[in-house]
């Protein structure tokens, strides 16, 4: 019994980390469509709700009511297990990111995270790298020119930016001496890294956004060339699967960049519990990048991997030199 | 919105990205501005501006009699033949149009009507929600242009509305003081 017990805490911990991680891109859609409308000086969705917040909900239940459409030409297994391989991995990310110092609950301690990893950033690191499979085959199934083409940018791109984004952390890791996230949140206390790392916050945070393809890198969809890049074929609710990763992808890599530069959940006033502070600083980034998404257009191809190549790797290996220079 | 600002800062600006933080900025400061939709038909209306040639209207004098003399010279101007006049000749020996029927569906309102009125009679107002889902209501008849709307006295403004869910789905301005906000005010500019 007792050691069944011991099981709960990790139970309830993962059934609210997925149930939260499956509802959050209902009320992201209605602020990215908000954040959208206001840059363009528009109200957004009015109607459903008060000012249409239960939109998300409509839109929900508009895709999972929908056909379920696979064309005649496609890899029909490949084409159904893609939103899936798309999908875990942003689930994956969310087993190593800590939330929180461990906290008291009826007596016992309870680590507000699901796995504290002592390689927690080289996990996340390498489980991101995977959520390109489900772009990569998704392309290839739909067996469309606009998916095929999406996905062949995706890949380079992948490629292209996890190398900056790797080095990047480097610094991070160096400070730290540690690459377990709580560890280097502690390592946070007093000073946020983004003081001694402006230049790999910088790097980390545009491959990052290249990594999660979002404007103004987001090549693999292009919805203006592409038609919608390597979903185009895709309805119903397999679409929303993609559209769940996407979302999930957008939330981790803020987390990620608040957990590995601006201190995680150390700083906030004394009056707000520290995971609340956490989520405002997420908070925060998830409405700069949705910002930047109606604010900059698209970069062309070669101008995409000219900035991985020519500008992000050398810059987050100068970041790796200077900071070893100076810690020496 | 062509100009954004941005100064040509050399190349400390390139490395700092000038250009795109100027972007970032011209984009909060709409992001934080007033929107400037109407809220139509929930909550606003636009009414236009006085010179809106929208739905006939039929003036009438003290004595509550129609200032039309029917002499069907709006009959005769209209492009479309959509005003139907036909005379009577009233008690007193006034002439009087007996029937006065504007088929909506047809009319263009060019004004031209108005122009050609003598009498100060037939006028254009400023409303425009004439839909409908039965093409009969869109024959007008004459107790109908007396009983429309007159020109308002202001235009050019978005006032307080409510949509009419049960009725006609239009849009029903609410009876109030506000006099509405200058929907212009609302465009930014630099």
């Amino acid at each position: 019994m007792e050691y069944v017990l011991s099981f709960l805490p990790m139970i309830v911990k993962m059934a609210i980390v997925i149930g939260v991680l499956l509802l959050l891109p209902l009320p992201l859609t209605w602020l990215e469509r908000k954040i959208a409308a206001h840059i363009q000086q528009r109200p957004g969705p009015m109607r459903v709700g008060w000012h249409g917040l239960l939109q998300p909900l409509a839109d929900a239940i508009k895709l999972l009511t929908k056909e379920d459409h696979i064309p005649a030409e496609a890899d029909r297994m490949l084409f159904a297990i893609a939103p899936v391989v798309a999908l875990v991995p942003p689930f994956l990310v969310f087993v190593a990111i800590p939330f929180g110092d461990p906290i008291q609950v009826f007596g016992t301690t309870v680590t507000l995270s699901l796995a504290d990893l002592n390689v927690g950033l080289l996990f996340i690191l390498a489980v991101s790298g995977i959520g390109v499979f489900g772009t990569i085959l998704a392309g290839w199934a739909s067996n469309s020119k606009y998916a095929v083409l999406g996905s062949l940018r995706s890949i380079a791109q992948m490629i292209s930016y996890e190398i900056p984004m790797g080095f990047s952390v480097i610094g991070v890791v160096m400070l730290a001496n540690s690459m377990q996230l709580t560890q280097i949140v502690a390592a946070q206390q007093g000073l946020w890294n983004i003081v001694v790392q402006p230049i790999g916050f910088f790097v980390f945070f545009v491959a990052g956004l290249a990594e999660a393809q979002r404007i103004p890198f987001d090549l693999p969809e292009a919805e203006g060339d592409l038609g919608a890049g390597y979903h185009t074929e895709y309805s119903g609710i397999r679409f929303s699967l993609f559209m769940l990763a996407e979302y999930l992808v957008l939330v981790a890599l803020a987390f990620l960049n608040v957990l590995l530069f601006f201190g995680g959940w150390l700083g906030g006033p004394a009056f707000l519990p520290p995971f609340i502070w956490l989520f405002l600083k997420v908070g925060f980034f998830i409405w700069v990048f949705m910002w930047l998404r109606f604010t900059f257009p698209r970069y062309r191809y070669d101008q995409l991997m000219t900035i991985g190549w020519k500008v992000l790797l050398p810059l987050s290996l100068l970041n790796i030199l200077v900071s070893g220079f100076l810690m020496l | 919105m062509a100009r954004t600002g941005v100064k040509r800062t050399g190349w400390i600006g390139r490395i700092f990205f000038a250009d795109l933080l100027a972007g970032l900025r011209l984009t909060l400061g709409y992001m934080l501005s007033k929107t400037v939709t109407h809220h139509y038909p929930d909550f606003e209306k636009w009414v236009p501006y006085q010179r809106h040639r929208g739905h006939h209207f039929m003036n009438t004098n003290e004595k509550g009699e129609v200032n039309c003399v029917a002499c069907g010279l709006c009959s005769t101007i209209c492009p479309c033949d959509c005003i139907t006049v036909i005379p009577f000749e009233t008690d007193d020996g006034d002439r009087r149009p007996k029937v006065f029927d504007i088929d909506l569906a047809r009319c263009l309102y060019c004004g031209l009507c108005e122009d050609a009125c003598p009498a100060d009679a037939i006028k254009l107002g400023q409303e425009y929600e004439v839909s409908t889902t039965d093409r009969s209501t869109l024959k007008v008849h004459l107790d109908d242009l007396i009983a429309a709307p007159r020109k308002s006295e202001t235009g050019g403004v978005v006032k307080p509305a409510k949509l009419d869910v049960a009725g006609n789905q239009h849009s029903i301005l609410q009876p109030g003081t506000s006099s509405g906000h200058d929907w212009w005010s609302r465009i930014r500019r630099q």
